[in-house]
């Protein structure tokens, strides 16, 4: 077993706060990204893992036993960086032979694990080429073999394909997702591009501030977001001003069920949440139409604020820059903060 | 019209011909040329050239023994300077880098210490400490090694910095690599192109310095050219010129030799 639990981790620099009782679980073979905002301290507690960093306070627990007093190389988990950090005097096999020398694997089973991790990551023919000489997804590959050559426990990525441009990006991020599911390796995978996390993981937690504000599933996250942080961070939300009317809120021109104690307030309603029904007296104009591929972006101007609706092609067909609509959200229970 | 570039070529060209070619020209010729100084003209350039003053310079067992020392001297030198900074720089880098303004700071430090100064102040303080320390001429070692730290440090820390040392430890350490092994089977390697600009400038400084050596009365190869060429003016300029010109041709060719072995000169500035 294999899973990994921070348990109130604290981390200081100086007068900086950049952990603030972190606390995750993350079950054995499993996939969680850990999404934020730049210095929200989701790499620290990646470097925490990998014993690159001590915590000012807190426990680490891997399979149930505190690892924090065991330094960086003993613990044996596989790590891939966003600077691909392959080492520039050896070849592609031998980067990926390096860590299996160490454990002093003989020389024909070494052989054999580099060339099925070759073959894995589809890079057999560059074997004998330096990371100079490859691309940066070439290298990046490398790196995740080379980072599982040794089958470790538990992988951490580091913002792995931020280098990258968008179609190696996406071809890579899969990559790793089948090649984890594969090897049912504990994954923990830094990123602050949400697509990202959502696409790959199997959990995402969000964070700001040194702490968790959500652990949930990408779908969880993206339909029940706790709070209008998440809601922003994750996806498009529109922000909409509401009020309560009796029992029930009223946002744009729906009556839907919210929270109690105040009677303003915000709602977040995701694009795809938005009806557009035309109407002379509608009180949304359409400023833009926006043709996405699978889907219709609609830009309007609610009382001089913007909402963005995404709708099938076929419900847009019949709409147009300047005209005035009815706008209606699907969602019966949105997210609703007070002002 | 002529544009910037080409004058900047052109002029380029007559610095390095007025300020560096014609009085090595002229060198060569009072040195290899068999004609009476006075003689020599624009029409006589090509006349009575030949090798004897060297022979003159390595008949002199002085000069034999005062070269070997100069060499002997680059050896030690390259090899304090290795043993000391490479460690300690990537240490810096990799693992203390709060430390480095002050590494940094150390290693031009040498430099705002004038070499009269610096003798004078070691010569005072060792004579009454530890007599010996003065007495053998490869005390010029730490001398030469503290002068050349600028130069040295910058081309390693610059190639610390272009392989990113940090996070290839970093990647080090996460496939179970300690930091000894680390700086055998990863850093050295790497910096193969560093060490040997800094062993060819330690090479260069050494073989012509004349200060330290001269202010410690030891008799390495250009100072005992000094006193040799009062005697043998002709023979003293031959063997200056020989010592130029293959101080030269080894930095040329270990750069040209590196270079097709795809080794990474930038950080080095060369």
């Amino acid at each position: 077993m294999t899973d990994v639990q921070f348990k109130n981790i604290t981390k200081h620099y100086g007068a900086e706060v950049a952990l603030s009782n972190f606390s995750l679980s993350i079950n054995s073979g499993e996939l969680v990204s850990i999404l934020g905002p730049s210095g929200c301290g989701k790499t620290t507690a990646l470097r925490i893992l990998a014993g690159f960093i001590q915590p000012t306070g807190g426990a680490l627990l891997v399979g149930g036993q505190e690892i924090l007093d065991l330094p960086a190389a003993k613990r044996g988990y596989g790590m891939v960086f966003q600077s691909y950090s392959l080492f520039p005097n050896m070849t592609t096999s031998e980067n990926i032979e390096f860590p299996l020398k160490l454990r002093k694997i003989d020389a024909a089973a070494r052989a054999k694990r580099v060339n099925e991790l070759l073959d894995l990551i589809n890079m057999a023919e560059h074997a004998q080429k330096f990371p100079h000489q490859l691309s940066g997804g070439q290298q990046q590959r490398i790196a995740l073999a080379r980072a599982v050559a040794l089958e470790p426990p538990i992988l951490l990525l580091d913002e792995p394909l931020s280098a990258l441009d968008a179609t190696v990006r996406d071809q890579l991020r899969d990559e790793i997702r089948s090649l984890q599911k594969r090897l049912g390796i504990t994954t923990v995978f830094v990123t602050h591009d949400q697509q990202e996390a959502m696409a790959i993981s199997d959990r995402v937690a969000v964070m700001r501030s040194g702490q968790v504000e959500q652990l949930g599933s990408p779908r969880e996250l993206y339909q029940n977001p706790k709070n209008s942080f998440v809601a922003g961070f994750v996806g498009i939300s529109n922000q909409i001003k509401s009020t309560k009317i009796g029992d029930a809120w009223k946002v744009l021109g729906s009556s839907v069920s919210g929270p109690a104690g105040f009677n303003t307030g915000v709602a977040f309603i995701r694009p795809e949440d938005i009806k557009i029904t035309p109407s002379p007296t509608g009180i949304a104009v359409i400023e833009e139409i926006s043709f996405l591929g699978s889907f219709v972006r609609v830009f309007m101007s609610v009382d001089g604020n913007r909402v963005i609706a995404d709708l099938q092609i076929s419900e847009a067909e019949k709409l147009n820059t300047g005209q005035q609509v009815e706008l209606t959200i699907r969602d019966a229970n949105p997210l609703i903060e007070s002002i | 019209m002529i544009s910037v570039g080409k004058l900047a070529r052109t002029g380029f060209w007559i610095l390095l011909i007025g300020y560096f070619l014609l009085p090595m020209l002229a060198m060569a010729r009072f040195a290899f040329q068999t004609i009476p100084t006075f003689l020599l003209t624009t029409e006589n350039v090509f006349q009575g050239w030949g090798f004897g003053s060297l022979t003159v310079a390595f008949q002199d067992a002085g000069v034999i023994k005062s070269t070997i020392l100069s060499l002997q001297l680059c050896a030690t030198t390259i090899a304090l300077t290795f043993f000391v900074l490479v460690p300690l720089t990537t240490y810096v880098e990799v693992s203390a880098p709060k430390l480095k303004p002050w590494l940094t700071g150390a290693t031009v430090a040498t430099w705002l210490v004038p070499p009269v100064a610096l003798v004078v102040g070691v010569a005072a303080t060792f004579r009454q400490v530890i007599p010996s320390f003065l007495t053998s001429p490869f005390t010029l070692t730490f001398f030469y090694s503290l002068w050349m730290l600028p130069f040295t440090y910058r081309a390693i820390d610059g190639q610390l910095r272009l392989i990113g040392a940090k996070n290839l430890f970093e990647a080090a350490q996460s496939v179970g690599c300690g930091p000894i092994t680390f700086f055998f089977k990863v850093i050295l390697p790497n910096l193969k192109s560093s060490l040997y600009i800094s062993a060819s400038l330690i090479f260069a400084a050494v073989l012509g310095e004349f200060t330290f050596a001269s202010l410690l009365l030891k008799q390495t190869m250009p100072v005992y050219l000094w006193s040799f060429q009062s005697s043998q003016a002709r023979a003293g300029f031959a063997l200056a010129l020989l010592v130029m010109v293959a101080t030269a041709l080894i930095l040329g060719f270990a750069v040209a030799r590196m270079r097709k072995r795809g080794l990474n000169f930038s950080a080095t500035g060369i």
